[in-house]
Order: C-alpha cells, then structure tokens, then sequence
C-alpha cells in the first residue's frame, strides 16, 4: 500500500488541493488574504512532466476550482492554463538556494498573473455600467497575494517537486504523452 | 488447417493507461457538473473535529450591541407606522437552522463562507443568512452535508437596502473587498457618516429591515449618481456560529 501511494503521490495529492482551498488556514493570509494554493502544486508538476502536461493539468485544476466557488462569470482555467505551460518550460536550478529563490519568484509572477486575469474579467464583464471603478480597490487583493505565495512558495514548492521527482519514474500512468 | 489469429492485445481498450485517463476524466466530470458537492461533503467530513466553539468574543459583542441598537431604533419607528400595513415578505414559520462555518474565503476575490448545513437539514437556495451583527449574505448552493453562502462583498452580490434616517433606497454592490458600495441613483439625497444602512422593504430576495452596516464615507465624483462605502456590522471572517432563515415570497 506505502509503495502505491509512493509512486501515485503527485495524483493522489492533487486531490486535495480543493480540501486546501476550502480550508484556507487564517493563519497563513497577509491583509486578509490567503496563498494562491493552486499553484504551489501546479509548479513542480509541471516542471517535472512538461508544457503539454502542465496545460492539460491547468485546465483541469482550473475546472474543478471553478465548481467550487460561487462566481459563475468568472473564471480560473486562462490563468492555470497558461501558467502550466510556462511551468514546463522551466529548467531545474543546481544551486539549492538559487532553485529556492525561482520557485519563490516564479510564484508571485504567477499569482499576480492569475490574479490580474481575474480582475480583467470582472472590469469587462461590467465596462459597460458606470460603476467600473468600484472594484478597483480589490487590486490590494492581488498585491497580497502575490506576497504572500513568494513567501510560502520555496518551502512548499521545494518539498512537492522532491516528492513528484521521487514518484515520476516509479509510474508511467500519470503522464499525458509518451516520452 | 486452421489457423486461428491471436486475438491482438494491443487496441486501445487494452492500455491501462486509456481507463485510467477515462476514469480520471469521468472524475472530473462529476466534479463540474455536481459543482464540488462531492469535495464539500467530504471537507464537511474531515474538519468535523476541528470545528469551532468559541466566539471571538470583542469583535462579536460589538456587532451584537450595534445590531441590537439599530434593531431596537427600527422597530419601534415600524411599530408605530407599519402596525396597519402587511409585510410584502414574512419569515417562514419553521425555525431557524443554526450552522456552523467550516470554510471561509474572506480576503480574495472569491467571497464566500460553507456552513456545515444542506440539503439534508431542509436549507434551501435563496435563504439569507445572519449573524451576530446582521446580514451576511444569501445560500447560492447546497450539496446534502454543507451550503456555501455568497457573501454581500463579493463582487456579484448586489442586493436593495435602504437608509432608515432619510428612507431612501440604494443597491449595495460588493467590490472584491471589505467595503462594499451602496449606490444611490439621485444625487440630491442626503446621506451622511453614521447613517444606518438596512435590508429595503422593496426588496424581493430579503425580509425588511435587516441591520447591514453604516455608512463610512460618501463618494460624489460620479454624475448621476451618489455611492457611499459601509462598514459591515456581520464580520464573517470572525464569526463561527450564524442563522439561516427562509423567506416566505
């Protein structure tokens, strides 16, 4: 059973990134605000398996985290997806510290990338109503968020990608093309 | 003679890894279209033990005495002027359900708390929820164990309140933060800092009267219109027990 859930880790927890994201620890948010916790595993995944892999697992991650949040109109998949893609385009530092200080950085781009995404659509979806600027102070929401993924984004990154490295060559089922 | 042909086992349906993308895809799809139920109902599950059970005490004492200030204020002026007249909207005669809050999304743009109360328990869509302190918002969606309430910052939750002192009526517009908007489509009205922002009467989707907020400061740059931000008086970030109660329409 250990040896099962060793090589299906990487599977196994992308199934709880919808647990993290309802669980939404308040002691982890900066100016009230929580981590993007998708990307800290879309990250290592991606690096890992690759762009076309990290796509289709953005649009997937970003399908299920649209069902669970009310906002109808709006939507994760653009932002998850694109950062898949750049994900896996990405190369592995040898330098310990300087592979810690990327994830880190490759975070926060993200996560003001996504967040920006988000913002984008509420301002088209109401460009037409005079009332645009209303939401205009919630750009605070992006800023603290990407500070507060860069700063969780090195510890937590580094772990998973150690975790998915270990597990990628123990199973062939995981990835969406033969290489 | 006869020569049989092995059956070949190299068609797709052979392939594990085929079923297993099937079966991964068939996931997601039940995910999409019971939209999360299943993730709720299991996240209702495994935080049981973890839920909480003590208040945050001052910020909740706070809101209560306001809330109970403006409550008080509000029902005698209707006592005396209403007495005659029939409510456009009653609350239902059953009880209202307690819940718990076992997930919160305050801080982002996704505004939104979960209650460890569905289906199940006879919680129904377009409910309203309260809270020490007041309004919080309405249940857009029930799984059987838990409902997730759309909160009145969030930025598609736009619902009809009224200003008790002046009693005129605006449309408080959630913005993606802590403060949400009242917009008041004449110019002319006079509102000020302080003023006690309540559920309108002509609403629809809410009973009258319910304590929202007050107001904070008032916005004149725009031409037709006047808009004012509130203070909540229900925190939701901080509170842990609430009220979902029907609207009889």
């Amino acid at each position: 059973m250990g040896k099962y859930f060793k090589k299906k880790i990487s599977l196994i927890s992308f199934l709880f990134i919808p647990i993290v994201y309802f669980w939404d620890p308040n002691w982890l948010e900066f100016l009230g605000v929580q981590p993007y916790w998708p990307l800290f595993w879309l990250l290592p995944w991606s690096m890992i398996y690759g762009s076309f892999d990290g796509l289709i697992i953005g649009i997937f991650l970003g399908l299920i985290l649209d069902s669970l949040s009310l906002d109808t109109s709006f939507t994760q998949i653009p932002g998850l997806l694109l950062c898949g893609i750049w994900f896996g385009k990405l190369n592995v530092s040898n330098n310990v510290f300087v592979g810690h200080f990327r994830f880190g950085l490759i975070c926060s781009i993200s996560s003001f990338f996504c967040g920006s995404l988000f913002f984008f659509q509420a301002l088209i979806k109401y460009w037409s109503h005079d009332n645009i600027f209303l939401y205009l102070p919630s750009i605070k929401n992006i800023f603290a968020q990407v500070f507060i993924t860069g700063l969780l984004a090195p510890l937590i990154c580094s772990l998973l990608f150690r975790l998915f490295q270990k597990s990628k060559g123990r199973d062939k089922l995981i990835s969406f093309i033969d290489k | 003679m006869l020569d049989i042909r092995r059956i070949s086992t190299n068609r797709w349906w052979n392939k594990k890894k085929n079923w297993g993308l099937f079966i991964f895809l068939s996931f997601l799809f039940f995910v999409r279209i019971s939209k999360g139920s299943l993730y709720k109902d299991f996240y209702y599950l495994i935080s049981k033990p973890f839920w909480p059970g003590q208040y945050q005490r001052e910020v909740l004492t706070k809101s209560v005495e306001q809330e109970f200030l403006i409550r008080l204020k509000q029902l005698e002026k209707d006592n005396k002027r209403l007495r005659e007249i029939l409510s456009l909207q009653r609350l239902s005669d059953s009880e209202s359900i307690s819940a718990n809050v076992i997930s919160r999304k305050t801080g982002s743009f996704w505004r939104q708390i979960i209650l460890n109360k569905g289906s199940k328990d006879g919680v129904e869509i377009g409910s309203f929820v309260v809270g020490p302190g007041g309004l919080l918002g309405r249940v857009d969606n029930t799984s059987l164990f838990t409902s997730t309430v759309r909160l009145l910052t969030s930025p598609e939750s736009k619902v009809g309140v009224w200003v008790e002192r002046i009693q005129m009526h605006g449309l408080l517009v959630g913005s993606g933060n802590d403060y949400p908007k009242v917009i008041f489509y004449n110019k002319d009205i006079d509102i000020k800092v302080g003023d006690f922002v309540l559920s309108s009467p002509a609403s629809t989707l809410l009973p009258p009267n319910i304590p929202i907020g007050i107001i904070q400061s008032v916005d004149e740059e725009l031409k037709a219109k006047k808009t004012a931000n509130i203070l909540l008086l229900g925190k939701p970030q901080a509170i842990d027990w609430v009220q979902i109660l029907k609207v009889d329409i």
